[in-house]
């Protein structure tokens, strides 16, 4: 196995906004290694989302190419890439996106479900991944009985479900309080240290410092790539 | 008065003049016994004409009640009001002064055998009249109410199309309400098929649901209108009847059409892509866009 597990040449992409061109991401090349947490900051607009849009496969480059695990990601059918990132790809949104009518566990099991790991795997996976995020006790309630902060562990268990080697995480802290914020950048920490690569994006200047590499984008570019550890 | 009597010709009336004989009797409407509080092994006289005196030669009859006669079910006698009297053949023409002449009789025979050769003899016999056999008489009578009923399932069917559009509404909004749940499942790579396969069942769920309830509805009214209806005239018909085939045509479209309402409604939601179902903003694709390299 490469210890690249994702790699982006000259990716471009742009919208056509009523006539108007858009360039939201202008040729980034990028290669994260295998176990590296890398945090992506800059000014908002600079194309930051766009950019771990194009790198989880949600989102198609104008030109440019993706690739994961051998994979040419930006080349798959839409099914494809949907099977893909069920499971290589965990993701995170600033807003959770649980599911309301269903209890954490539910949430959870969704993507083994999808993945059609056996029910009695599924609940005792997913008890495990809930006592990882520190919320066993909660596997009966439903999202709108959770806090913010525990609404967004149920999202990072149910990101890890089907033990993906990518976890994406578009401002995961952006809705949390800076207590609760500092438990989620903890509990990313510790996902990292458990073996799972982590590219995040954010505003959030403690989550990107507890990053291992942190790239600064500026207008669509790469303007800044450092390690900090 | 009498002028619509039914009459029953009994084996024996047929047969030549009685001797000596016992009190005549009398089979009597059962609405009519309850009407004027008659009851079996009553005596009455049957007089040709209202308020007649039996006195008059002729003209009257003593006559016991020995049978009450409950109507049948036959819709085409539901709308009539009128009482009826059965009475031995003879007797009738006797009071009435009316000689040979009837307008129906009814032969009853045992077995359908007997109920064909006796049909093939009379009508081979017969002058100026003719035999049917009183189950093809119930066809002919009842065409009508074919009619009415073909009618009925007609609006029953429009109204079942009717709820499926109403499904199909109710079943976009529903999922419009869920462009964000379901951007995330297909972020999350829950396949456009697993989507639209929940949307369906769901809709299924509604339409089955909905059906179980439309028929124990149905059922429930059916049981009120022949109550109320029977009461109104007084016959055992059954004026609505949820049958098994009604139930499972009912079901069976609904289930259809709940399918087809949620596969519709879900189409929405995987023709966009994950991206514009959150931002809830359409991508203006152009050819430029694949072509711009700058
Ligand atoms: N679907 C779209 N259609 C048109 N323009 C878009 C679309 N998505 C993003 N953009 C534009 O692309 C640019 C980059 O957007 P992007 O969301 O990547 O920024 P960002 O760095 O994530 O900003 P923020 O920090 O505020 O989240 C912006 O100018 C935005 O308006
Ligand atoms: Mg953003």
């Amino acid at each position: 196995m490469s210890d690249v597990v994702m790699k982006a040449s000259d990716l471009r992409r742009e919208y056509h906004m009523g006539g108007e061109l858009v360039r939201a991401v202008r040729g980034v090349t990028l290669e994260i290694a295998r176990g590296d947490y890398v945090a992506i900051v800059g000014p908002s607009g600079c194309g930051k989302s766009t950019l771990l849009n194009l790198l989880g496969g949600i989102d198609r480059p104008t030109t440019g190419s993706v690739t994961i695990e051998g994979s040419r990601i930006d080349q798959l059918s839409d099914a494809a890439a949907t099977r893909f990132r069920l499971h290589h790809i965990g993701f995170v949104f600033q807003r959770f996106y649980l599911m309301p009518a269903l209890t954490a566990i539910e949430n959870i099991e969704l993507p083994m479900a999808e993945a059609k790991i056996p029910r009695d795997k599924r609940v005792r996976r997913g008890r495990e991944l809930l006592a990882y995020v520190g919320l066993e006790a909660r596997y009966g309630h439903r999202p709108a009985q959770l806090s913010g902060g525990e609404q967004q562990r149920v999202a990072i268990a149910r990101a890890l479900a089907n033990k993906p080697q990518l976890l994406l995480a578009d401002e995961p802290t952006g809705e949390l309080d800076a207590k609760t914020g500092t438990e989620m950048i903890e509990l990313l920490a510790q996902v990292n240290r458990d073996g799972t690569t982590i590219v995040v994006v954010t505003h959030d200047e403690d989550l990107a410092g507890a990053a291992h590499r942190v790239v600064h984008m500026r207008d669509g570019v790469v303007v800044d790539d450092r390690r900090q550890r | 008065m009498l002028a619509a009597l039914l009459i029953a010709a009994f084996s024996q009336s047929i047969d030549s003049t009685p001797p000596p004989r016992p009190p005549r009797t009398v089979a009597i409407d059962e609405r009519l016994a309850a009407d004027a509080g008659i009851h079996v092994g009553d005596r009455l006289l049957l007089t040709p004409t209202p308020g007649g005196d039996v006195g008059s030669a002729g003209s009257g009859d003593s006559v016991i009640v020995s049978a009450l006669v409950r109507r049948r079910a036959d819709p085409s006698e539901v709308a009539r009001a009128e009482y009826r009297v059965r009475m031995h053949l003879d007797e009738l023409q006797a009071l009435i002064g009316y000689g040979d002449r009837v307008d129906r009789f009814a032969v009853s025979a045992r077995g359908t055998a007997g109920t064909d050769s006796a049909l093939r003899r009379i009508n081979d016999a017969a002058f100026g009249f003719r035999a049917y056999r009183s189950r093809d008489i119930a066809v002919e009578t009842s065409r009508t109410f074919l009619v009415v009923s073909r009618f009925h399932r007609a609006i029953g069917v429009i109204t079942i199309v009717a709820s499926a559009i109403f499904l199909l509404c109710i079943m976009l909004l529903k999922v419009d309400e869920r462009r964000r749940d379901v951007a995330a499942l297909r972020l999350m790579g829950i396949s456009a098929r697993s989507i639209v396969r929940s949307v369906m069942v769901e809709a299924a769920l509604v339409a089955v649901v909905g059906s179980a309830v439309g028929v124990g509805l149905g059922w429930l009214s059916s049981q009120i209108i022949n109550w109320h209806y029977r009461g109104v005239y007084r016959t055992p018909l059954a004026f609505a009847v949820v049958t098994p085939g009604i139930v499972l045509l009912a079901v069976s479209l609904s289930l259809a059409l709940g399918l087809i309402a949620g596969f519709v409604a879900a189409q929405r939601l995987v023709h966009m892509s994950p991206l514009e179902l959150l931002s809830g903003r359409r991508e203006e694709r152009s050819p430029a866009a694949a072509a711009t390299a700058g």
